[in-house]
């Protein structure tokens, strides 16, 4: 097992070393305001059995978890996905896209939101024609909290209290990610806490490798444009009795463009809702060239509310959008089935959003200021309730600005690093993601409710035998008129033929 | 019927009805203003004129241009035929003009479609119906001039190939082309299905001359039945359909079958619309195991329909007049059906002109100005629970919507009722 933990201030603020005590297994700091990020690696071996032999039976599993309570993303940690629960699976030799095994272990731990079947029937594919790191399938389910999570974790590893403590701690994390594969024959979960006054204080568990970083943005001045730059005292626990200071800088995919955006749906929704997207700037981040960028939102929609890809084909009806195309959309996607006949889980769009032109922007009093993009989605029908409404919840998108990165810069792998993002597989390898931090429009929470009117099942009593008795007195009516033509003569018929007598 | 006063002059009316010209010329000039206004909004506007139909055909034709398979369209749910027909509009030129024109060929064809119905229309009456040719062209107007015939295949919805497929299938009968009759009687029923229901009433219309003797043992009136026309009408389209399925078949395989019948079988998609079943079908496909309620109406939904479009229509009416007959057929058929949407109002408005002459609503205009504004009113109930539903996103499916229907459905019933008395007097 080894275990990093890095506490992340923004940039000037800093730590004395002096205060920093290193007690052999153990550190303890003044609190910081910081993000904290606990990396955790574990061999196949240290897991439970159930997980063991799904792992050992695939190629490779990203679970990528969101919390939908806003938070700051501190650099580098910057790359960002729609709140909720998502999977990136690669089959393997004995876990096939057939098998109901990932769906039950996912179940089993993360808690019965999580439902899905098979990776084949339940996940959509993801396209392997672009660049060969991104996964064969992926799922998502919004999802709320941990808690599951925390409590299948909390009886299959630990054993003594600190361990539970440090469990219950994920209820307040912000993120956590948990990926595995093959070649790494590791799993390796990471947690993030937002931006806050955080304890500095751990303490080393025994056969394990312990580091911890605590660290701030920085920016040398021999730092790239494409870098990023952090440096602070680095201590491995058990090994080092003072922190060492450090400072590295690492090109990053993801950075911040420090703008930001907010989602609503527009009222009324009705069966055809408008998620409006308001974007605070409509300018390309800071320092990047404008042609190399254009800004995109990344949508992980639940089976309840759908794009229509053909609707999202017209340049017109987009550019009335603030829209300029729809880059990707997983398929197949029935425009039609209720959602309760559906195994899959939902679907992904790309979309290329419009900002103003500079023109357009400098007309505006605050120039490249404020605009808005509308995305045109519909809702399934959904089963009946004893109320005549569900609710569906529809998680923010992912907004960035997407830049190419000059000819010839290459992104390594740097200690912050995070891939399998979905939208990440559907860029080229120079792409930089300048991300756009979203803002609840009331509240804290990164989703937006739609009220979907249903069949009200209170009132439905009557609609059997209602309709059967209309039917059956239609039918009777014509029936009745029929016999008349048949048997008799109709009643004017019969009068006409007595006016002529 | 009484003569009405000779006017002193002749009005513009009567002129405009006296010779072919006027008329066919209004109803194309109609026609290439809506093309062509529907043309410019699909240039100008982010709402769309035409039809979203129209561009499921179009993607299926450019699939077929492209050597692949019509049904790699998701939703195209027709014969590939259709696709064929309409593969000029997957022509790309490369002069705008000419490719915006290309593109628009499916429309005309339709729109084509609609003005040949029309002449078949005037054609009818004035055979079979003997009306005199300007009497004749003035109730083939109410399909040839009715804005809401010319939006449809304007906007490229294909029922305009239905009218007239049935019209010349109606027009084959009555003038003794059998042959011609079974084609395109096959042809109709492997396009829409639903011109199947057209076939009992032709077959039974076909033995209306009553023999010399009447035969006295139901053996020899049974052996009377079966006759060489009515032989050779099954014999063609049958043939006819069974061969346009097989070799789509044998293009597309299974795909062919799935999308272009099966689906209407076993099809749960049931967003709203003016069935009286509706609800009902919502309902069943959330609990399709709860049996606690006893029979279910829509299991048997098929029972009311096709008794009376298929056996009970055709049996009391057909021989009195095949044309009411199809009417009543049609209406039954769409009314009593599971899934019912606007569009399915132009199979029997095609066969209304046909009707009308002599029929009650027009020699009682206070019943058939009632008969009208209670099919619109109908619709009008139905429409603004339906937009308070999809646009506002009230739940408006109990009861509103359901009564809605009921009403609709209750409306269309009473009129088939006046229809079969009308008939039934020819």
């Amino acid at each position: 097992m080894r275990e990093r933990i890095t506490f992340i201030q923004k940039l000037g603020d800093s730590l004395d070393p002096a205060e920093v005590k290193v007690d052999r297994n153990v550190i303890k700091a003044p609190d910081v305001q910081a993000v904290r990020e606990d990396r955790l690696s574990l061999a196949l071996d240290e897991l439970p059995a159930e997980l063991q032999s799904l792992l050992n039976g695939l190629h490779e599993l990203h679970i990528r978890w969101v919390s939908p309570i806003a938070y700051e993303a501190i650099s580098p940690l910057l790359a960002r996905l729609p709140p909720g629960f998502h999977v990136f699976f690669t089959p393997g030799n004995e876990i096939k896209a057939t098998s109901t095994k990932p769906c039950e272990t996912l179940a089993h731990v993360f808690g019965p939101q999580v439902s899905c079947s098979t990776p084949g029937d339940s996940f959509t594919a993801l396209p392997n024609d672009r660049f060969s790191h991104s996964a064969a399938f992926q799922y998502f389910r919004p999802l709320d909290t941990l808690a599951p999570f925390i409590k299948y974790a909390e009886s299959q590893l630990c054993s003594d209290k600190s361990c539970t403590d440090r469990l219950s701690a994920l209820s307040s994390a912000s993120t956590l990610d948990i990926s595995y594969d093959t070649i790494s024959h590791s799993l390796r979960i990471t947690a993030t806490w937002p931006y806050q006054r955080q304890k500095v204080h751990a303490t080393a568990r025994p056969n394990s490798r312990t580091e911890v970083g605590i660290l701030s943005g920085d920016k040398p001045k021999t730092l790239e444009p494409h870098e990023l730059g952090i440096s602070g005292l680095l201590t491995v626990l058990g090994q080092d009795d003072k922190p060492s200071v450090a400072m590295f800088t690492f090109p990053s995919r993801h950075r911040d463009a420090e703008s930001s955006f907010s989602a609503k749906f527009l009222s009324p929704t009705g069966l055809h809702p408008t998620l409006q997207l308001s974007l605070s700037s409509s300018k390309p981040p800071p320092g990047v060239a404008e042609d190399t960028c254009t800004p995109h939102a990344y949508l992980t929609l639940p089976n309840t509310i759908f794009p229509d890809k053909y609707q999202l084909s017209d340049p017109l009806f987009l550019a009335s959008k603030n829209l300029t195309a729809l880059r990707y959309v997983s398929s197949p996607i029935d425009l039609e089935a209720p959602d309760y006949v559906l195994k899959s889980w939902g679907s992904t769009v790309l979309l290329e959003l419009s900002p103003p032109s500079a023109a357009a922007a400098a007309t505006t009093a605050a120039g490249g200021g404020e605009w808005t993009v509308e995305i045109p989605l519909h809702l399934r029908y959904l089963a009946p309730s004893f109320t005549g409404y569900a609710t569906v919840n529809a998680p923010y998108p992912a907004v960035f600005w997407a830049c190419t990165a000059e000819e010839g810069t290459k992104f390594p792998n740097n200690p912050f690093e995070k891939v399998n993002l979905g939208y990440d597989g559907l860029f080229g390898p120079r792409t930089v993601f300048w991300h756009v931090e979203p803002k609840p429009v009331r509240g804290r929470e990164l989703v937006n409710k739609v009220r979907v009117p249903v069949l009200d099942l209170s009132k439905a009593e009557w609609v059997n035998v209602g309709t059967a008795v209309a039917v059956l007195l239609g039918f009777l009516w014509v029936v009745w008129r029929l016999g008349g033509v048949v048997f008799g003569k109709t009643k004017k018929a019969a009068a006409e033929e007595k006016k002529k007598q | 019927m009484t003569k009405p006063p000779t006017s002193p002059a002749p009005s513009l009316l009567t002129t405009f009805f006296d010779r072919p010209l006027p008329l066919y010329l209004t109803s194309a000039i109609l026609r290439i203003i809506f093309l062509i206004y529907g043309l410019w909004q699909d240039a100008n506007s982010p709402v769309k004129y035409t039809d979203i139909d129209y561009l499921v055909f179009t993607d299926a034709a450019r699939f077929v241009a492209q050597g692949h398979s019509p049904y790699a369209r998701e939703t195209y749910r027709y014969t590939p035929v259709l696709a064929w027909l309409l593969l000029p509009t997957a022509k790309q030129t490369g002069n705008r003009y000419l490719d915006v024109a290309l593109f628009s060929s499916g429309k005309i064809l339709f729109a084509l479609a609609d003005l040949v119905a029309g002449w078949l229309l005037e054609l009818i009456l004035t055979r079979s119906k003997s009306l005199p040719p300007a009497t004749a062209r003035k109730f083939a107007a109410i399909w040839l001039l009715n804005p809401m015939v010319a939006t449809i295949s304007t906007r490229g919805s294909s029922e305009g190939l239905l009218g007239v497929l049935v019209t010349a299938l109606l027009w084959a009968v009555l003038s003794g082309r059998v042959t011609l009759a079974g084609l395109l009687l096959g042809f109709s029923v492997h396009f829409k299905i639903y011109p199947f229901i057209y076939a009992p009433a032709i077959i039974w219309w076909m033995g209306r001359q009553p023999a010399a003797s009447p035969p006295s043992s139901i053996a020899s009136r049974a052996l009377g039945f079966i006759t060489l026309p009515r032989l050779q009408l099954t014999a063609v389209s049958l043939a006819t359909f069974v061969m346009l399925n097989l070799s789509m078949y044998s293009s597309y395989g299974p795909e062919f079958l799935q999308h272009t019948y099966l689906h209407h079988v076993t099809r749960i998609d049931h967003r709203h619309n003016f069935s009286p079943y509706n609800s009902q079908l919502y309902l069943s496909s959330v609990f399709p195991d709860l049996s606690s309620s006893g029979l279910r109406i829509e299991s048997v939904a098929f029972l009311p329909q096709l008794l009376l479009s298929c056996v009970f229509i055709p049996l009391a009416l057909a021989k009195r007049d095949l044309a009411g007959a199809m009417l009543a057929q049609t209406f039954a058929f769409v009314s009593f059906n599971k899934v019912c949407t606007s569009q399915y109002f132009l199979w029997y408005m095609v066969l209304l002109p046909l009707y009308l002459p002599g029929s009650s609503f027009l020699e009682n205009k206070k019943l058939g100005l009632a008969a009208l504004g209670l099919w619109v009113l109908g619709q009008a109930g139905w429409l603004q629970q339906g937009y308070e539903l999809e646009f506002l996103g009230n739940s408006t499916f109990l009861p509103g919507l359901w009564v809605a229907s009921l009403v609709f459905f209750g409306v269309n019933c009473w009129i088939l009722g006046v229809i079969i008395g009308d008939v039934g007097r020819r």
